[in-house]
């Protein structure tokens, strides 16, 4: 099959959703949820059936690939957005409170046919080869994503979440077409694998208006993958926008910014002219991210701005395995990490979603006593924040082994001390969640009620996070 | 007679122009206009690389079909951020950068 048919599948899927919602009576929108999601199963099923790239010379064959790389993140992209689909019915009561309409349900239904489309545009991220395609399915998602974080339009910090996300988004796709105007200028083409070979017939002069281009284009996709000094939008986004849809941009948008960046970096790897300099720049900027994300998130009280800022620091220990993309495991680090944030950082999201619902807010003293109100709940935060810091037997620890394993072979030690010393930091701050939930005193006894939605994601998450740091050889192998 | 030069200047300074908007203006419809000026300076450059070719001094016009995708993405984006800012405007009753100050720690 080829496996465009992916990626069509789920658009389908989403105008269908679309329709029957605009033609539905029902005021209960949770059954486009759960549609939505299991559609997506069925695309994920499909995805591991044979597939092949486009066939040469058809028009698709130069803007999409089908290799190791783009079939993982596609299925990981699925997974995310699947996760998230369930996890917004929890979140209705929310959505109503803030979207008051006429008709019961009205308004609602779109919050969780929008993700659809958003992960089509992810997944073709993921596979594409070409600049043009690469920014047409990059603000396919963003510019649904601008839609989604703003989706509470009665709620002030949902407004201006969505504002400034709508701001830096837009600056960072004028940095990015301007990025690949300069480097279609000098080097004519815009197609990736092309690139190498027209860098070789450069003269010496056109170097710099490259690199111009080529700098234009990091600094964009810093913003996407949020490195450091491009992360400013993300505490305030993170912490403004739907939970569900925090937990999607902390997960499948960084993900598919970290592939291009790789996908980037590989192909200008084999011209040393200019594979020095970025090498410089990336290990720099994986330096001052971890630096930053960790010790911004130390004194944070707000449970989802606390996320935020860890998803700075994951993006910096991420960088540091870009910044060694010389080594051949470099690439299944990255994607083991990805896979294992996946499972944290959704499992974290999870059981804020069903707090925040019970409590009334985000802040980490709405988790005071979790563990004696739900015994599941706090135990599912434990295992997050226990694999988020990186104890060992989670799937965080495995990952940050294998990623500091790459950054020591390609002779990064200054890195991997900094990131000793941001791991330390990292306990302190997740630390803080596992005190309030059982060192503190409760403000109510009552337990918290969670529906069977939740508990499976619990379940599944919970048992990804072990997996992998228990038996990390399958997910590594899939990745060779 | 215009050269690649002079296209590439102009583009230049419609980027700066564009890029000093967003930085020091305070409106975010101001804002939003810098944002529009610094893809349109990109699509002039896009054209004027295509049809004069800076390197092989052959043209290229591969590339127009970019341009082609980059207004209709900044109508789709026009046509969201107003959205965004007109339900601001109405939440807030105001469309100043200082007036969005929910979201510190």
């Amino acid at each position: 099959m080829n496996t465009l048919l992916l990626e069509i599948a789920v658009v389908v899927l989403g105008i269908v959703l679309l329709l029957v919602e605009a033609y539905s009576n029902r005021a209960n929108k949770n059954y486009l949820a759960y549609t939505g999601a299991a559609g997506l199963f069925g695309v994920l099923v499909l995805s591991f059936f044979p597939m092949h790239a486009p066939a040469a010379g058809s028009p698709s064959a130069a803007f999409i690939t089908h290799d190791v790389l783009s079939v993982f993140f596609v299925r990981f992209t699925l997974i995310a957005t699947i996760v998230t689909l369930l996890m917004i019915p929890g979140y209705r009561p929310v959505l109503e409170r803030y979207l008051p309409a006429e008709r019961a349900g009205g308004g609602v239904g779109e919050f969780a046919i929008l993700p659809l489309f958003v992960c089509a545009g992810l997944m073709w991220m993921v596979s594409s080869i070409d600049f043009i395609m690469i920014f047409v399915s990059l603000e396919l998602a963003t510019i649904t994503l601008y839609i989604l974080a703003t989706y509470l339009r009665q709620n002030a910090a949902s407004l201006e979440a969505g504002t400034k996300f709508l701001i830096l988004g837009a600056l960072s796709t004028g940095f990015i077409v301007y990025g690949i105007s300069w480097i279609f200028g000098t080097t004519g083409t815009t197609n990736l694998l092309a690139l190498p070979a027209a860098i070789q017939r450069l003269p010496e002069s056109a170097l710099t208006p490259l690199l111009f281009g080529i700098a234009m284009v990091l600094v964009a996709l810093s913003f996407k993958i949020s490195a450091f000094p491009f992360q400013f939008w993300v505490p305030d986004v993170y912490q403004g926008a739907p939970t569900p849809v925090t937990s999607y941009l902390s997960v499948a948008s960084k993900a598919a910014g970290f592939v291009v960046l790789i996908r980037l970096l590989v192909v200008l790897g084999t011209v040393p002219v200019i594979s020095h300099k970025l090498h410089a720049v990336i290990t720099l900027l994986a330096a001052l991210t971890l630096i930053f994300g960790n010790f911004a998130a130390i004194p944070q009280t707000n449970m989802k701005r606390l996320l935020g800022y860890s998803s700075v620091a994951h993006a910096g220990y991420l960088l540091m395995a870009v910044a060694s993309l010389g080594s051949k495991m470099a690439i299944p680090a990255i994607g083991f990490y990805l896979a294992g944030y996946l499972a944290m950082t959704m499992l974290a999201f999870v059981v804020l979603t069903v707090v925040s619902e019970v409590t009334g807010g985000d802040e980490i003293s709405r988790f005071n006593g979790l563990g004696r109100r739900s015994p599941l709940l706090a135990g599912a935060m434990l295992l997050a924040s226990a694999s988020l810091a990186g104890i060992p037997f989670t799937a965080g620890f495995i990952g940050k082994l294998l990623i500091f394993e790459v950054a020591i072979n390609q002779g990064h030690y200054g890195l991997v001390a900094l990131g000793c010393v941001t791991v330390a930091a990292g306990f302190y701050y997740y630390f803080k969640v596992i005190r309030a939930m059982y060192w503190q005193q409760p403000a109510e006894e009552t337990p918290i009620r969670v529906t069977f939605t939740v508990k499976l994601l619990i379940a599944l998450l919970g048992a990804g996070i072990l997996a992998f740091g228990i038996y990390p050889a399958p997910l590594l192998s899939a990745l060779r | 007679m215009p050269t690649l030069a002079n296209y590439l200047i102009a583009s230049g300074l419609l980027f700066a122009i564009g890029l000093g908007g967003v930085m020091l203006r305070r409106s975010i419809i101001i804002i939003f206009m810098s944002l529009e000026l610094m893809l349109s300076a990109a699509n002039l450059s896009l054209v004027a690389f295509s049809r004069y070719g800076l390197v092989s001094g052959h043209q290229n016009f591969d590339v127009q079909v970019l341009v082609f995708f980059i207004i209709t993405v900044a109508a789709a984006e026009v046509a969201v951020g107003l959205a965004i800012i007109v339900s601001l405007y109405r939440a807030r009753q105001t469309t100043h950068v200082e007036d969005l100050d929910t979201l510190k720690f």
